[in-house]
């Protein structure tokens, strides 16, 4: 075991894909919706420091509240964009016309919180992630009925 | 010539998901490139220059190969069927083109 870790090491990384495509039960919105509450968490908890005279446990906690923050809008975002371009199809756009623009908001908002410590962000953040879960619910449904 | 063709072990990070329950996104493997492949190995290969991992499901010999005498072919399918874009869609593998099999998933 030790061997290996420290063979792997030394070892350049390289990428290997496991390419997928077709849309399947694997694919759930749960992981995004994850990600933007934490997002609005943090938000809240970089609030309630104190403003002024941090002590250094609290500017070591302010900074690990932004890593954090930014570590899952960047989350946030890859999910949802996998949601919109591998499982969602041109036929979902009958059902529903808006769903382009509904994607495109929640990514541009999901850069937003990464740029800003913004409490109204994050919650449309939330919201817009809720309501990409509530489409692939109804997606899922249909397709389950067909 | 660059590591790729030099070093008998290689390191991959996985990227999407075909290969779930085996590999998830994000998981590392050690790759050999001298073993012998056989069935149900899983093994990394290169198309269109790009990396793949993927199981053998099938080994045929190669009877096309007047260069190399019992050459192989190989089909590679993903664990995750439904979802996976494979030997199925893009056909048999070569044995030039395939690094090698995966002997350690960190």
């Amino acid at each position: 075991m030790r061997i290996i870790s420290l063979i792997s090491k030394a070892l350049p990384l390289n990428i290997a894909y496991a390419h997928c495509d077709v849309p399947c039960s694997i694919y759930d919105p749960s992981p995004a919706q994850i990600a933007a509450s934490t997002v609005l968490k943090m938000v809240q908890k970089i609030n309630d420091l104190p403003k002024n005279n941090l002590k250094v446990q609290e500017r070591n906690a302010f900074v690990r509240m932004v890593w954090v923050k930014e570590e899952h809008a960047r989350k946030c975002k890859e999910e949802i964009l996998i949601l919109w371009t591998d499982y969602f199809k041109p036929e979902h756009l009958e059902i529903f016309p808006n769903l382009h623009e509904t994607f495109w908001k929640a990514a541009k908002l999901c850069s937003k919180n990464k740029q800003e410590v913004n409490f109204k962000a994050a919650l449309e953040l939330v919201k817009a992630v809720d309501g990409i879960a509530a489409i692939f619910k109804k997606a899922e449904k249909k397709s389950s009925k067909q | 010539m660059n590591l790729i063709s030099i070093l008998p072990l290689l390191k991959f990070k996985v990227k999407e998901k075909s290969m779930i329950p085996l590999l998830k996104p994000g998981d590392e493997v050690i790759v050999w490139k001298l073993s012998k492949l056989k069935i149900r190995d899983v093994a990394v290969f290169r198309k269109d220059k790009k990396f793949y991992i993927k199981r053998i499901s099938k080994i045929k010999d190669d009877s096309t190969s007047s260069r190399f005498r019992g050459a192989s072919k190989y089909f590679l399918e993903g664990d995750n069927e439904k979802e996976s874009i494979d030997s199925r869609k893009f056909g048999w593998i070569e044995r030039k083109d395939i690094i090698g099999k995966v002997i350690y998933k960190f």
